[in-house]
């Protein structure tokens, strides 16, 4: 299990991604990495270009891994601007380039990566759990 | 990640080489910048060494895939590695990207 505040995070994106993704909570396996890097990115990336005007304000991130199931949780705390990232709705991926909107992918895709996504706001802070079954 | 462009006949080809994130999305437009000028675009992006996109690549690919149409070019992404591959299929580029 490791957790840790940043702050401040603006532009710090790669070093909190890295900082996730070097848990010993990980698993030793490519593929399964793969698609957590994706959804860390995602989550991660979202609070730290949306949640606080400006930039300025802190994002606590934290790993654990339950052995029994193995179940693998990422959590995302922030006191930013009260924002539900799964009220949105899913893109349209049967669109054509023309009618395509950039943007909107980036939690789509943690949903699709992740088993289970959820969002509470807690004690004025947004928090983002995120589950995976480690073979 | 690294991106070289050259052409060869009518042809501009894009190599690929390494990781496309938050981290480097904004020097990979800057490297970019080249491939959306130019009427009948051409151009095949070699991904074999691309290890990994999240959605501020795709938003890239989406945007050069939008240029050269409005160019009346073509554009074929190729050897994309499979774990690649999916983040594009999941999203429906695939289906707007022609990808070989």
């Amino acid at each position: 299990m490791v957790k840790k505040r940043f702050n401040p995070i603006k532009d710090k994106s790669s070093e909190i991604i890295e900082f996730l993704m070097s848990s010993p909570d990980m698993p030793d396996d490519e593929a399964l990495c793969f698609k957590l890097r994706l959804s860390i990115e995602e989550a991660v990336d979202n609070v730290v270009r949306y949640a606080y005007d400006g930039g300025i304000g802190w994002l606590e991130v934290g790993t654990n891994l339950d052995n029994d199931q193995p179940v693998l949780t990422i959590e995302l705390r922030d006191a930013g601007t009260p924002f539900n990232p799964l009220d949105r709705d899913d893109p349209d991926v049967s669109l054509s380039a023309d009618e395509r909107q950039i943007g909107g992918l980036g939690i789509f895709l943690c949903k699709k990566m992740m088993d289970n996504i959820s969002y509470r706001y807690q004690d004025g802070n947004n928090i983002l759990t995120m589950t995976k079954k480690i073979k | 990640m690294q991106v070289s462009i050259s052409s060869q006949d009518s042809k501009t080809l894009v190599t690929l080489d390494g990781r496309l994130d938050t981290s480097n999305v904004d020097q990979f437009q800057k490297d970019i910048a080249p491939l959306m000028q130019g009427d009948n675009p051409n151009i095949e992006i070699d991904c074999q060494r691309m290890t990994y996109t999240s959605s501020q690549g795709l938003r890239m690919f989406l945007m050069l895939q939008k240029s050269v149409m409005a160019r009346h070019g073509k554009m074929v992404m190729v050897g994309m590695i499979p774990q690649v591959k999916e983040v594009f299929d999941i999203t429906g580029f695939s289906n707007i990207i022609t990808i070989i």
